[in-house]
């Protein structure tokens, strides 16, 4: 009766979808971002909204209609369970830490039972339970989306730009000699063909980390497993690496015999693209309804022109590779796709709220391109500035005879410090405005908080009403 | 004209003059933009701006103009001069008698020039309260922060001295961060104390109109209706400006009269057909069994909807689509009103009528 079983399952599955009970939220960002920051809050605030009224504008808890929340064990017991505890007590314990940055996939689902708003639905049943589900995952892997789309050759052309930036040169100055005097032509015989891509992968891995352990980096040309194998470590589905040598690039890569470097080289690259990367955006993000890309514009603000270009072509790469659409009931049956997109900068608890607006702005302007090619689609786009944890509180102080809003916050050091972070700009800058541009933003160590209490926001009630909010009918 | 390719340099004439153009051309902008922020007459300036409209009214004729003032004071000069010699030759007669007529002129005096005063001040604060609209609809269109609390603070003010919201806005207190922006600042207002106005306002319709209702369809006499229909409008619309923060008195109340009938009819065109969608229905159904009751349903639906528009004229917010109002809220209540009134009387006493 196997047969029997998985059809009804498959059966309630429609059903479920058909009632619409169960919306899963992509929580997509780049490493660094603050995406497990904001998981953990949106559960805390979804966690409290019974006892607590802090979030005004999530109407289902305005109408007074959500009636209880709870964290629950979810259905796909293959993937590990979003370890929000720990998550939470790292940042309301005494030693306040910001929780440590994912290295595996993870998975959060909170069940929140609301009194039904719809009158015709009302009949049938007063409550109703809306299943929501956020997906955690290491930020590095997403830069591996746009590489679906590129062949060997390509990435390796790629990967020749990429280093030849001048902030790079200096990390990757001997790997690229090593790959330089490779004899691509020549066939290998295991174990001597291994060891040397091995020994040369390695090489350029570190190479890679290194560099960004020491820059802000969203560039899209490296595979994101080789900074976060995750449970890959050590697999030879990782040795591998582009092609640097120019007089090659130039060749036509059919002659080259199957046995030889390239090829070996290049079959590894298509096995990563299909056995690594296909299955991890397939499992995981095929089935979702509704997406949040966090951006940090903060740090790009203070790392400048490169950093900024860099950020905005791989948003526009990444969001390529989502499949968006309006869903509609009949489509959400056989081809659920995204129907609503929030671009939102984080950590604006670090800048005056007069000036959220205008990092809003400036964010905006950066990735307009890519919500533009989105909202094409039909997909309803909104962009916010928000602060998954505020560590600040604004206060007004007196600068050279004017009011000047700023933040106050407790500094790395432990002593309190007001701080203003100078103009943000609004709009899009020249390389010339980016080299005047004038702008410090310090990073504050978490306030002591109560773990009993939810945790200090800044407009996460605007994010979940638009994640999830038309949901609870 | 010239056909090749010019540069200018940094010495030329017209490279400075270019610059100097394009300077006073951004100041000339930026005076625009700080005009801008100066929120009183945005609104109205901005959406004027590409409105087609005629310049000049038509001039009445000066001594047409005339009339009004020079009648009013001609009738006061000659009331006071009467007042005057009446009183005058009263004293002569007898000083008690001179005395009380005159302590009865001051007293008129007096309290007339007090209920214009009052009537003034009414007139202020709703023109006030209009302005105040215009100004919160142009910081909700424009996602700026920090001009907002002011205009809040100043509402919230006017509305306590008349009604009692205290858990409302202790309710707003309490969700309101200093982080939020002035949209988000009025949204929340909005969504707690007006709300809870809101609420209290379309039952205080609700109530009116369906007393209304009522007394039209009992009332004997056609002539009595119409009496009615004022009697009940001026002390709903009374009720309605007090809860809001603008009282309206006598005086300023046919102001505001004016202001909710010219509402009424500009109300769009969808509007209307959709009240008049209802009001069919409700009359049709009711016209059946008893004219005098369809009577009264229409005039319930009229009082209902001066009392909606009334509600719109003294909201410091106006209605967004979302939480406006209908008139079917209230057409319930009343029609069911009238039914059972007319179940009672046609079921137990066949007598009924008053």
């Amino acid at each position: 009766m196997d047969w029997f079983d998985k059809s009804v399952d498959k059966a309630s599955q429609l059903w479920q979808r058909g009632f619409d009970r169960k919306v899963r939220v992509a929580v997509t960002g780049l490493s660094g971002a603050g995406k497990t920051a904001l998981i953990t809050s949106l559960i805390n605030q979804l966690l409290h909204t019974a006892s607590h009224n802090q979030l005004p504008f999530l109407e289902v808890t305005e109408e007074q209609r959500l009636k209880a929340t709870r964290l629950t064990a979810h259905q796909e017991l293959h993937i590990p369970a979003f370890p929000y505890e720990k998550n939470l007590n790292s940042i309301t314990e005494p030693s306040r830490q910001w929780p440590s940055s994912t290295t595996n996939i993870s998975l959060a689902q909170i069940n929140c039972r609301y009194s039904v708003k719809n009158k015709w639905l009302k009949t049938f049943r007063e409550d109703s339970v809306l299943r929501v589900e956020i997906i955690d995952y290491p930020g590095e892997w997403l830069l591996d989306l746009p590489l679906l789309q590129l062949s060997f050759k390509e990435w390796s052309r790629l990967c020749v730009s990429y280093l030849s930036s001048q902030r790079r040169q200096q990390y990757v100055k001997s790997v690229t000699e090593t790959i330089h005097s490779l004899r691509f032509h020549l066939g290998l015989v295991e174990p001597e063909l291994s060891a040397t891509l091995s020994e040369v992968a390695t090489e350029y891995r570190q190479c890679l980390t290194r560099y960004r352990q020491e820059h802000l980096d969203y560039s899209v040309a490296l595979p994101g497993r080789f900074i976060l194998p995750g449970e890959l470590k050590g697999a030879p589905v990782l040795d591998f690496f582009p092609v640097l040598n120019h007089d090659i690039l130039e060749l036509d890569w059919d002659t080259f015999e199957e046995d030889s470097l390239l090829k070996q080289l290049e079959n590894r690259y298509d096995y990563y693209q299909k056995k690594v990367i296909r299955p991890f955006f397939d499992e995981y993000f095929s089935n979702v309804d509704r997406q949040i890309l966090l951006v940090d514009t903060n740090s790009v603000l203070e790392a400048g022109y490169e950093a900024y270009q860099e950020l905005q072509k791989t948003i526009e790469q990444l969001l390529q590779g989502f499949s968006y659409g309006r869903s509609n009931w009949l489509k959400r049956l056989f081809a659920p796709s995204i129907d609503r997109l929030m671009i939102a900068t984080t950590k604006v608890d670090l800048l005056p709220p007069d000036q959220h607006r205008a990092i809003e702005a400036f964010m905006q302007k950066m990735v307009a391109q890519a919500q533009n090619d989105v909202g094409y689609d039909g997909v309803e786009v909104k962009t916010m500035a928000i602060s998954s944890v505020a560590t600040t509180e604004p206060v007004t102080t007196e600068h050279e005879g004017q009011q000047l809003l700023c933040v106050k916050g407790e500094g790395i050091d432990g002593q309190p410090v007001i701080h203003y972070p100078g103009r943000i700009p609004d709009k899009r800058l020249s390389r010339e405005m980016w080299e005047q541009l004038d702008i410090d933003i310090t990073e504050c160590a978490i306030p002591k908080l109560v773990s009993d209490e939810p945790l200090p926001h800044v407009r996460l009630d605007k994010v979940l009403q638009f994640l999830i909010g038309d949901k609870f009918r | 004209m010239s056909d090749k390719p010019i540069k200018f340099h940094k010495d030329d004439k017209a490279y400075q003059k270019a610059e100097k153009l394009l300077n006073e051309s951004l100041a000339a902008e930026d005076n625009r933009v700080s005009s801008d922020s100066e929120l009183a007459t945005l609104s109205s300036e901005s959406a004027d701006s590409n409105k087609v409209f005629i310049k000049n009214k038509p001039k009445k004729g000066r001594l047409k103009q005339l009339f009004w003032p020079s009648l009013t004071v001609f009738v006061l000069f000659a009331a006071g001069y009467e007042a005057y010699q009446f009183i005058s030759r009263l004293l002569s007669s007898h000083w008690l008698l001179g005395w009380g007529a005159g302590l009865l002129a001051t007293t008129v005096v007096v309290s007339g020039v007090y209920s214009l005063y009052t009537g003034w001040k009414a007139r202020r604060r709703l023109k006030k309260r209009q302005q105040q609209q215009k100004q919160l609809q142009a910081i909700l269109l424009k996602n700026s922060y920090g001009q907002a609390d002011a205009i809040i603070q100043e509402v919230n003010q006017e509305i306590e001295e008349f009604t009692s919201v205290e858990p409302l806005r202790d309710k707003y207190q309490q969700r309101k961060r200093q982080v939020h922006n002035d949209q988000e600042l009025i949204q929340i207002y909005s969504d707690t104390v007006l709300k809870g106005l809101d609420k209290m306002a379309v039952d205080m319709v609700t109530k009116h109109a369906t007393e209304a209702a009522a007394m039209v369809a009992l009332s004997p006499l056609s002539a009595v209706d119409m009496a009615l229909v004022a009697w009940r409008g001026s002390r709903m619309i009374e009720q309605l400006s007090q809860l809001y923060g603008c009282p309206q008195t006598v005086l300023g109340r046919l102001e505001m009269t004016k202001k909710v009938f010219k509402n009424m009819m500009l109300a769009g065109a969808s509007e209307l057909v959709a009240d008049a969608g209802v009001e069919f229905l409700g009359k049709t159904l009711t016209a059946t069994i008893s004219t005098k009751a369809a009577q009264g349903i229409g005039v319930g639906l009229l009082i209902a909807r001066m009392g909606l528009q009334t509600m719109n004229v003294c909201r410091p917010l106006e209605f967004d689509k979302e939480n406006k109002p209908k008139l079917s809220q209230v057409r319930k209540s009343i029609y069911s009103k009238v039914k059972g009134l007319i179940k009672n009387a046609t079921g137990s006493v066949p007598e009924k009528k008053k």
